[in-house]
């Protein structure tokens, strides 16, 4: 392996350099390697004019425009790349819609009394949501309601419908505007379903069209498929309060049995948070010499945890390879999504068990433990009880942990931001209106080795915050922030002065936690809620987002569906489309004209923080108020 | 004097040269069983990345005259073919010395058993211009491969004559205020590596 990379342009942080030191010092390939070796990457595939969805081809058209303009049937490269991004987003709706789906099933069978380890810890949510709904409250157990309920969510996931049960959220203005543009999103699985169609050769030959199917797909997760993963994971595991916990690979302890909850969905791991709390377990950890059972969350895993339950934070997406070059880690127990298949390659240089758990993700290497929630618990305790044994072949003597954990603050889930702003959100209205703050940013998304990693999320909310930006975060965003120190309410003196005061008013940090990936629809759900106590559409607020290292097909689908329901969203990384003139015109200018909303990119985090507070403030003078010059 | 030409701004790093190339010095010639031949063939054209994210290069053996390699070869295996203008290994011949790659201005020779196993053991391994193609009135197969025209085949001089014409058309456009010639990286292109030079850029500070 050649590492003529110098470290520290890799990450910005200390616990992550220390850990690739000793990856390259052992021989260890991490990410970087990898993403060395596959230089250069395909242009085509980079560009999107590649296409293998048939085998008339694989086929591709030249961007420079002397060679092939037209793939064997015909498409060009508008089609092929509008085709290539349908698909892209079609995955990422799929991946998070069935982590929805998992979650329904799951509520559903707890509303029949056949689960353990689960229960309804938010009967007020239950209830609330149960409103939305229609369905009846009154007088019933909260198990007769949960049951119609699970009845009625199911019913978004079919075709028997012309609209989302979650659509009433959204402000009329835009409910109206979806339904000029045929974009109203049916089904959660319907819409993924005719992407996949409209994409197969000869069907959808028209890029505006397809553009248009991309964003109805794309709102078919975020106001379907994640907006039930966030809702129901609440009703079961707790809607989130302001939480104190701590972040980075210090979370591990030296002397304890570590074992590190890693993916996206908190069905399992919820589980084996009771599971690790069995006095039996305990007392074997300690017959074993362990001090007692560590659980730290790495990616949104950690994010479900970190957000209900303060559990430490080991890292974020690129953290994962480091937390095994620790040493110290006894078990890693997956999930699915955003789980690299290198993990269980690192894990062999070290003692620790890799545990697979969802029978839709296999690890080779790992050791697999299907997860039933009928017996969560039990299953909870097997996962947890061979974290304990494998403590037992750890050698002290290969543990390195870098350095010491920094505080931060999670679990500001829009209940939670109201329950601070006094139950309504009138006070950050009068604060954006005042101009003390000016606006507010949703800054989310993966890490991705392109970027050197958490730059783009620490250096891009440093500068808004500086400018009375109020930030939002979830996902790798959120561990990135919370490692720089900016996510406890003492960062409010980073932050300039009108967000500074009010954050010291409320004791809240500028930039607050709103939880996993699938839970930007939090944000979603609090930018309609903004538009609608003001009468307006969501495109007219003062409002941006930001995915500055996105990687996964997941982040494409959130960026999408924020752009449809009317944020201006920039990118740190460039998505597959340069190849297509026309379709880079539709998504980075024309569409605002269609749903109030482009996107731009931007690999530079303080441009981007140009663009969007330029942004920011023509939305302030767009709706009267004061404005600055940017 | 016809060669394969290289166009650095148009590589867009696919690296088809480098499969075409590994396919026509198979034993079977066929992309798929070419895949499961032993010893498996190998790829004369490398495409390294370049300084920034999304720029690239072919390097492959430029055919030199005089050949340092073949100046420096003990045993007389790299020679020059007369009739093509060639540098081609005696694969016989070759002791897997690597004199020829320490001398190499391009770091292009490489040490693998042939595809067709005469010799079975290692030798040093390099372009030989697709001279079989050649012969037959075929252009190599890297070029052939290449759809962007980053690697274009024929006459040495006709090539250079573009892209000096090229050039004086941009330089003579610039002083008159005339409609420039069309750039050789089209705008989307241009958008598209702007990125990779702003990536790098952060990331090195």
């Amino acid at each position: 392996m050649a590492h003529d990379t110098d470290i520290n342009g890799l990450s910005i942080n200390k616990d992550a350099r220390a850990m690739i030191a000793r990856a390259r010092d052992e021989g260890v390939e991490t990410v970087w390697d990898r993403l060395a070796a596959q230089q250069p990457q395909c242009g085509y595939c980079a560009m999107g004019v590649s296409c293998r969805n048939c085998a008339m081809g694989p086929c591709r058209i030249d961007p420079f425009g002397e060679g092939p303009q037209k793939g064997v049937c015909g498409a060009d490269a508008d089609v092929i790349v509008a085709r290539n991004l349908g698909r892209t987003i079609a995955a990422g709706a799929s991946a998070h819609s069935d982590h929805g789906r998992d979650i329904l099933e799951v509520f559903a069978e707890l509303a029949e009394g056949k689960t353990s380890g689960y229960e309804i810890r938010d009967k007020d949510k239950l209830r609330a949501l149960a409103g939305e709904w229609g369905i009846a409250t009154e007088g019933r157990e909260a198990f007769e309601i949960a049951r119609d309920l699970a009845a009625a969510m199911m019913e978004d996931f079919g075709t028997r419908k012309s609209s989302l049960g979650f659509a009433a959220r959204v402000p009329s203005q835009r409910i109206e505007r979806w339904a000029e543009l045929g974009i109203t999103p049916r089904g959660i699985d319907r819409e993924n379903v005719e992407m996949l169609h409209r994409t197969h050769m000869g069907v959808d030959n028209d890029y505006v069209n397809t553009l248009l199917h991309c964003l109805r797909t794309s709102l078919s997760d975020g106001w379907g498929g994640s907006m039930v993963a966030t809702e129901l994971s609440d009703v079961m595991f707790g809607t989130p309060k302001p939480v104190p916990s701590r972040v980075n690979l210090g979370a591990l302890r030296p002397e304890s049995v570590n074992i590190a909850l890693h993916g996206h969905n908190p069905l399992l791991s919820d589980v084996i948070v009771q599971a690790a709390a069995d006095p039996e377990l305990v007392q074997l950890a300690k017959t074993k010499g362990a001090e007692g059972i560590n659980l730290v969350g790495l990616c949104c895993t950690g994010n479900e945890l970190q957000m209900r339950k303060g559990l430490p934070m080991a890292g974020n997406h690129l953290m994962q390879e480091l937390v095994l070059l620790t040493g110290a880690l006894d078990a890693m127990v997956v999930d699915y999504q955003c789980i690299m298949p290198a993990v269980t390659d690192v894990a062999k240089c070290f003692h620790t068990d890799v545990i697979s758990t969802a029978d839709k993700a296999k690890f080779t290497g790992a050791t697999h433990i299907s997860f039933d929630p009928r017996r969560g618990l039990e299953i909870g305790k097997e996962i947890v009880r061979r974290g304990v044994e494998a403590y037992g072949n750890r050698n002290p003597d290969r543990v390195r942990i870098p350095d010491e954990t920094v505080e931060m603050m999670a679990g500001f889930s829009v209940e939670a931001i109201l329950g601070a702003l006094g139950g309504t959100p009138e006070p950050l209205v009068d604060a954006i209106k005042a101009g003390k703050i000016r606006g507010a940013v949703g800054v989310v998304g993966c890490n991705n080795p392109k970027i050197q990693q958490d730059y783009g999320h620490v250096m891009l909310t440093r500068r808004l915050i500086e400018n009375d930006i109020l930030v939002v975060v979830t996902g790798c965003s959120a561990i990135a922030n919370g490692k720089a120190g900016q996510m406890m309410p003492k960062a409010a003196e980073m932050a300039g002065p009108g967000l500074r005061e009010v954050c010291q008013a409320l004791g809240i940090p500028p930039v607050l936690h709103m939880g996993s990936c699938v839970d930007n629809t939090r944000i979603l759900v609090l930018a309609a809620a903004l538009a609608k106590h003001l009468g307006v559409d969501i495109c007219q607020l003062p409002l941006a987002g930001a995915a500055p290292e996105w990687y996964s097909e997941k982040a494409v689908s959130i960026g999408a569906y924020v752009v449809a329901s009317g944020i201006y969203t920039v990118l740190g990384v460039q998505p597959p489309i340069f190849g297509s003139r026309n379709v880079v015109k539709l998504l980075a200018q024309d569409l605002d004209d269609v749903v109030g909303a482009k996107f731009a990119v931007e690999a530079d985090p303080e441009r981007a923080a140009l663009l969007i507070r330029r942004h920011i403030e023509a939305k302030r003078k767009a709706l009267g108020l004061e404005f600055r010059d940017v | 004097m016809k060669t394969v030409f290289v166009n650095p701004e148009r590589c867009i790093g696919c690296r088809q040269c480098e499969f075409a190339c590994t396919v026509e010095h198979s034993k079977s010639g066929d992309p798929v069983a070419a895949l499961f031949e032993e010893p498996p063939p190998r790829s004369r054209i490398h495409v390294a990345p370049g300084a920034s994210q999304l720029s690239s290069f072919p390097v492959k053996c430029r055919h030199c005259n005089p050949a340092p390699c073949q100046q420096v070869c003990p045993t007389g295996a790299i020679f020059r073919d007369a009739e093509q203008d060639l540098v081609l290994i005696d694969a016989k011949k070759c002791i897997t010395c690597a004199m020829c790659a320490m001398v190499c201005p391009f770091d292009v020779l490489t040490f693998h058993p042939q595809a067709n196993g005469m010799p079975t053991r290692t030798v040093a391994i390099k372009c030989d211009g697709c001279i079989e193609r050649v012969r037959r009135d075929e252009q190599p197969a890297c070029a052939e491969a290449c759809k962007v025209d980053a690697l274009v085949f024929g006459e040495l001089n006709d090539l250079v004559r573009v892209g000096r014409v090229r050039e004086a058309h941009a330089v003579l456009s610039a002083v008159s205020a005339l409609e420039p010639a069309a750039l050789p990286v089209p705008d989307h292109v241009e958008a598209w590596r702007a990125w990779g030079r702003s990536a790098t850029a952060v990331r090195e500070g």
